[in-house]
């Protein structure tokens, strides 16, 4: 009897271990039949939504707003998994479904970034959620989306655009005796600047060449081109975007030869470099919209005992112009990011109507305003709506945008990220030491952009 | 019939098929795919393999000529040697001055033990405050002693100091464990011994040397073979302090160089056969320290 026990145990003990598969089994079974939607049901869902309006982005807390008064409106929950926008989290969302574990909603990149997303139809056009949702995305412009480069088509809604430009320390600059930069300031001029805020012991530029060297190669490489070219992956080293390229990376290495970035540039954090700008030791730093939340956040106290907030020492301004083929005013920017509804979360009948919902929700046009109280530009039909408060680094920002005559996309969107991008910036700083020589160095990444455009086409017509 | 139950083996093998299960599902399928991979052209995780590699050894004959790779390796290997001196060594150390003391042994164990209990990414995080360029704290003390100027700290992750500094707090992590093991090593031996030398006119040193250390010797070798195997899988705290390589490349692991290229670069065929040096390295690094290391009996 002992022993019929025992083998009933036993066999009881292995077929538990399946336990779980059995149940997986049969949930995803009925995802795929004709259940109600959620809505019909009147049952409440979560969701889980990626975006990057987490760390330190200036909208932080707009998002976590908008969210709550969602949850608040439909009883639903969000389950928010967001990140600093950075080459990292670009890799991790891309990894997130590459092993099936993706989000419901993804606030992300529309360019080159989501062209696998597109290609491997894991995210819903809005021609096809429109088929069943007339209304989506109605408040905003068509031509504003940000349509995908595979196909042409529309999948997200875009918030708040971005813009890309040079953050001033006013205090380092005045110490230095140096103007705050205006409209027209010259590579020349900035060069000069630079020498005499070293001298006195500060740091000219703040920047992590090993971590975030993109802003700085995006402008210098900017300064050869004019805001109609630059947005052009080269095709050559010697095609004008070929030779911008090389001569944008020549002027890093020679900033970075003159000593005008830490000294620890190349093996300190961007994080790191940030600080150097609050506390007062360094005069520029080039830098995106996401930014000014960062300011805000980080200088508000008044730290330096001069009577007012340190985020008053800060002002920003257009990077220098080396030559005349930009204007001075002419800056980085565009609409790149915005929501997505992806196909998991499209094929699951109670999450349907959710994500439709709060993406809607999430795009509605005062929620959109809140998000662009930094001076971003939005795709919105009827525009947005000024906020009655600003800061005085948004204040400022506004005036800088006042003056834009040109606008490119930053160039680095057009590369693969990990299999081109990643690589490329990671050499820069064997560039700028001299262990790698700028010329192969671009020519390589040519190679690269051009064996993945292969790759993946071949890919495309074998599927 | 009870006797019975004890002389049929049957049920224990049902007992044990889970477990071999989940073993061959998680462990050895993986690891053989990881295999078949390193063949073939993978540019993500999850997705299709575009084809066999040309020629299908490329991955090896790249893992023989990648720089970053021997940089990688060195420095595997170096930290690998580093915890037999700085981790097992300090705690001998450690655990024989504490051994030799009357009060406070409770104290030192949960003092030394307690790094063990913080995670390794906390532990990169607040080793790279005290690490730090601009403001840290050893620089920050250096200067208080008037040992370096204010405006010209040392950059402690430079080229010239990044191993260091890469290798003190993974050894540092580390010490509180083996002191905990080598200290229970330490109750174990009768006291009896002791006195008995010291009857005889030994002088502590000599008790050491003719009656810890000798009396040691299993749990030193346990100690040596779970540092060196533990050394070679490093990866959370470097990664934390020096992503990526940082500075200049020098300061890849093997594991962090496989995760690099997997994840940050998508070249999952190669991080394959990065996985299968790691493992073929880690085996036979365990096999060559647990004969070195062999236990004896007494």
């Amino acid at each position: 009897m002992k022993r019929i026990l025992a083998m009933v145990l036993s066999v009881l003990m292995a077929a538990s271990v399946f336990t779980g598969c059995g149940g997986s089994k049969s949930a995803a079974t009925e995802s795929k039949s004709e259940t109600p939607s959620a809505a019909a049901t009147g049952k409440k869902v979560s969701l889980d939504v990626v975006t990057s309006y987490g760390g330190d982005d200036g909208n932080r807390k707009n998002y976590e707003a908008a969210v709550k008064a969602w949850e608040q409106k439909t009883g639903n929950t969000i389950r928010d998994s967001s990140g600093t926008g950075n080459e990292d989290w670009k890799v991790k969302v891309m990894n997130s479904f590459e092993v099936g574990s993706e989000p419901d909603v993804l606030f992300f990149f529309n360019g080159a970034d989501s062209n696998k997303l597109v290609k491997n139809k894991k995210v819903v056009s809005i021609d096809e959620i429109r088929k069943q949702y007339p209304d989506y995305a109605k408040n905003m412009r068509e031509d504003m989306l940000g349509a995908s480069p595979v196909d042409g088509k529309n999948y997200s809604i875009p918030v708040n655009g971005y813009w890309e430009s040079m953050f001033v320390n006013t205090k380092v600059l005045k110490d230095c005796g140096i103007t705050v930069p205006m409209v027209g300031y010259t590579y020349d001029q900035f060069l000069k600047d630079c020498e005499i805020i070293k001298n006195k012991g500060y740091t000219p530029i703040a920047a992590s060449l090993a971590e975030v060297p993109n802003y700085w190669f995006e402008f210098l490489a900017y300064n050869y081109m004019s805001p109609k070219t630059f947005n052009t992956m080269p095709q050559s080293v010697t095609d004008d975007a070929g030779k911008a390229w090389i001569n944008g990376l020549n002027d890093l290495k020679e900033l970075f030869e003159k000593g005008y970035f830490p000294k620890n540039t190349n093996s300190t954090t961007d994080a790191d470099t940030n600080n150097l700008m609050a506390k007062n030791k360094a005069a520029f730093m080039i830098d995106g919209s996401w930014k000014v939340g960062w300011f805000e956040e980080n200088m508000k106290e008044d730290m330096d005992g001069d009577g007012k907030p340190d985020i008053e020492n800060i002002d920003v301004v257009f990077p220098p112009v080396k030559g005349s083929t930009r204007a001075s005013t002419d800056y980085i920017g565009g609409i790149s990011m915005g929501y997505f509804i992806t196909t998991k979360a499209w094929n699951n009948p109670e999450k349907r109507d959710a994500c439709v919902d709060f993406v809607s929700h999430m795009t509605q046009d005062d929620v959109v305003s809140t998000f662009c109280s930094a001076g971003s530009i939005s795709a919105l039909k009827n525009g947005v709506t000024s906020p009655s408060t600003a800061s005085p680094l948004v204040k400022k920002v506004n005036e800088m945008n006042k003056k834009v005559t040109g606008i490119s996309a930053a160039v680095e969107d057009l590369m693969d990220n990990k299999s081109v991008r990643t690589p490329f910036f990671a050499d820069v700083k064997n560039m700028v030491t001299g262990k790698l020589d700028i010329t192969k160095a671009v020519g390589d990444v040519i190679a690269a952009q051009k064996a993945f455009e292969a790759q993946t086409s071949n890919s495309s017509e074998a599927s | 019939m009870n006797a019975m139950i004890y002389r049929k083996k049957g049920a224990l093998f049902l007992f044990l098929i889970p477990s071999l299960i989940f073993m061959a599902v998680f462990l050895y399928y993986p690891f053989v795919m990881n295999i078949i991979n390193s063949f073939l052209h993978i540019t993500a995780l999850g997705d299709k393999a575009l084809g066999v590699n040309q020629p299908w050894y490329e991955n090896y004959v790249k893992l023989f000529q990648d720089t970053l790779m021997g940089v990688a390796l060195k420095n595997t290997f170096l930290m690998m040697l580093l915890p037999i001196v700085f981790q097992v060594g300090i705690a001998l150390v450690l655990a024989l001055l504490v051994d030799n003391i009357r009060f406070g042994t409770q104290f030192f164990r949960t003092a030394f033990f307690f790094p063990i209990v913080i995670s390794a990414s906390a532990l990169g995080l607040m080793f790279n405050l005290v690490f730090l360029y601009d403001g840290g704290m050893i620089n920050q003390l250096l200067q208080a002693l008037h040992l370096q100027q204010a405006n010209l700290p040392v950059d402690w992750k430079d080229k010239s100091h990044a191993l260091a500094t890469m290798f003190i707090p993974v050894c540092w992590q580390y010490v509180g464990f083996y002191f905990v093991i080598l200290a229970t090593g330490l109750n174990n031996i009768s006291q009896e011994l002791y006195e008995a030398a010291e009857i005889d006119g030994a002088t502590k040193m000599q008790c050491i040397g003719h009656i810890t250390l000798p009396l040691l010797r299993n749990t030193l070798c346990t100690c040596l073979v779970l540092a060196i195997t533990g050394a070679l899988k490093v990866f959370d705290l470097p990664w934390v302090m020096f992503p990526s390589g940082m500075p200049m490349d020098t300061t890849w692991l093997t594991g962090t160089y496989m995760y690099q290229q997997a994840w940050k670069l998508g070249d999952v065929d190669y991080s394959s056969t990065i996985a299968i040096e790691f493992v073929v390295l880690v085996v036979v690094l365990s096999q060559a320290a647990s004969r070195v290391f062999k236990e004896k009996e007494y």
